[in-house]
């Protein structure tokens, strides 16, 4: 899916699509809804352009034919710039790219959701791809983790998932006490290591800033999770996006065409490569 | 494979024939040895390898992409010259096949434009042409449309594709029937097959790599020198009256530099040299045949030829232990 270049296409030109809703998460990032229907899977994501600034690789993070929604934070040149746009205006976008994370092949176990600050965008994805096929998948646990009460994305949506699934939410610090969601001061990783999880019938999905997932991932060895039952989603500078420009290498694997989610066993011995 | 025999004397006749047919562009001497579009036949150099690699006339340094105005785009009008190169070394040869399998692959318009109506006539080296060379330890093959062998008095041509025959066709006059065989031995360049270990693919922790790296200044002539490195990046340009209207640019970028692997938020993945040093030669000596079954490495020493401080990959790698 996406990952077949059609012969005739320059792969490098975007094409226009509707903004039809922005919307604000927290103070440093935001929810497009963007009229793109494609199929693809949870996990994959898109080069978007705003001309004259460049172009951002930003995941899906909703399950739809008719609509994609991407969670972006403002970072860089790029996405200050997409920061600016409201619904009705144009954006320029190409893709899906990228490996996602393997739902199909997932069916019937239990999901262990673990996110870290915008890690939880793609993840997201996940969600409302589990929340379309609910039967296919047993137990869902979230745990999420973000620096301050103020930075919590998907608000809207927290409350749902809330009484859906097992969630948990911690910040690092409630500086002003904010009232938030029961979000726990504390790590994620805390959390995690507090929670009675085991890895009976269990796949944990991560996304987060290295440092996180890699705690993470001791923490769910810990409780005897195989190197197997664990997906990770990486994080690397990109510009083709086609497994050509290099600059997401690693090792020998593009993380634009191999993942960017990967089998943790596929990529555990990488440090900085 | 089809020989054929080319009088010495009759050399710059028949580049100045090609040159009324053709953009023609080979080796010429000046501050240092380069291709370039040739005015005068006579200016053509073969005592020595190009300094400067080919690929610049297929993967170009800055490749517009496409202009925009707002969200309007539009792609330039791709130019397929015709355009015989002449005097192609075997490694430069195999650094344009390697290229093509990179851009082939992903369907890129631009390469493919400028390679399309490409003739490519090689030049066999009867010695190595500069001491860093190390073809002969890797695996290259034929790739040229037509190859020259130096005889002496005369050339041997091999024809080695299609295109070849179109072009001795064209041009029969200056080309002579042969009863030579060019033997497999023939193909050998004596003193270019310095890389002893053929397989790095488990000296990646080797304490060794870091023999270079002290010396390493990040320049990145290495990449920009080497003919089959092809790693870029896109980024855009608008014009200074109009910030609506500009350019979307494609370059030549080089994983030896920290910026490479730097992300929104200023993290930065290869942060040590040694890490972008070992980046570079296992992309050329092994994450490449992983993929697609070849070194990326043409063994042409240019990286090494062209280094300020001089750090020789190939030693670095035979005295590992």
């Amino acid at each position: 899916m996406g990952k077949e270049i059609k012969k005739t296409v320059n792969p490098f030109v975007p094409r226009p699509y509707k903004v039809l809703d922005f919307h604000r998460e927290s103070t440093d990032t935001f929810t497009l809804t963007v009229k793109m229907k494609i199929q693809h899977e949870p996990g994959q994501f898109v080069q978007v352009s705003i001309p004259g600034y460049g172009e951002s690789p930003i995941s899906i993070c909703s399950d739809s034919r008719d609509y994609i929604k991407l969670n972006i934070r403002e970072v860089g040149n790029v996405t200050r710039a997409l920061a600016k746009l409201k619904a009705n205006d144009t954006i320029l976008i190409r893709g899906p790219y990228g490996k996602g994370y393997p739902m199909q092949a997932l069916k019937g176990n239990n999901l262990v959701i673990i996110g870290g600050g915008c890690g939880v965008a793609p993840l997201k994805g996940i969600i409302d791809y589990i929340e379309n096929r609910r039967n296919d998948y047993k137990d869902v646990y979230l745990f999420l983790g973000y620096r301050s009460p103020d930075d919590i994305i998907f608000k809207r949506e927290m409350e749902e998932w809330g009484k859906k699934y097992n969630m948990q939410v911690t910040v690092d610090k409630n500086q002003h006490s904010q009232v938030c969601y029961d979000a726990k001061e504390g790590f994620i990783t805390d959390a995690l290591k507090n929670s009675k999880l085991n890895n009976e019938n269990k796949v944990a999905f991560l996304c987060g800033p290295p440092i996180m997932m890699k705690y993470v991932t001791d923490i769910l060895k810990q409780k005897g999770f195989h190197d197997d039952q664990i997906f990770i989603s990486a994080e690397r500078l990109m510009y083709c996006a086609f497994g050509v420009c290099c600059h997401c290498m690693i090792r020998g694997k593009f993380t634009c065409v191999d993942g960017p989610v990967f089998r943790y066993d596929e990529i555990k011995d990488f440090k900085n490569d | 494979m089809r020989i054929l025999k080319q009088e010495k004397k009759r050399f710059f006749e028949f580049l100045d024939s090609v040159k009324q047919s053709y953009e023609l562009v080979a080796p010429v001497n000046r501050d240092l040895v380069r291709f370039e579009k040739i005015e005068n036949a006579r200016d053509v150099y073969l005592e020595k390898n190009s300094y400067f690699p080919i690929k610049d006339y297929f993967f170009r340094k800055q490749e517009v992409l496409f202009k925009f105005n707002g969200n309007k785009i539009k792609v330039p009008a791709l130019k397929e010259e015709a355009r015989v190169f002449f005097g192609i070394r075997k490694c430069d040869l195999n650094a344009i096949r390697h290229q093509d399998i990179v851009f082939e692959n992903s369907n890129d318009p631009y390469y493919k434009s400028q390679r399309k109506n490409s003739y490519l006539i090689g030049y066999h080296c009867n010695a190595a042409p500069s001491p860093f060379c190390f073809c002969g330890s890797l695996e290259l093959v034929d790739y040229a449309d037509l190859m020259f062998y130096d005889r002496q008095d005369h050339f041997l041509v091999e024809v080695g594709t299609e295109k070849g025959e179109h072009l001795v066709r064209k041009f029969r006059n200056f080309f002579g029937e042969s009863e030579a065989v060019i033997s497999k031995d023939d193909k050998i360049i004596p003193g270019a097959d310095r890389l002893e270990k053929k397989d790095i693919s488990k000296l990646y922790e080797h304490p060794d790599w870091k023999k270079g790296v002290d010396l390493c200044l990040s320049c990145s002539a290495c990449t920009s020198m080497c003919p089959t490195c092809y790693c870029f990046d896109i980024h855009d340009e608008v014009s200074a009256e109009n910030t609506q209207k500009g350019e979307r640019i494609r370059q030549w970028s080089s994983c030896q530099v920290q910026e490479f692997t730097k992300v929104a938020g200023n993290h930065i993945f290869r942060k040590k040299r040694e890490e972008r040093f070992k980046h570079r030669i296992y992309h050329q000596l092994d994450y490449f045949k992983q993929k697609n079954g070849i070194n990326l490495c043409v063994g042409c020493g240019r990286c090494i030829e062209a280094c300020p401080t001089r750090i020789d990959f190939v030693e670095i790698i035979n005295e590992m232990k």
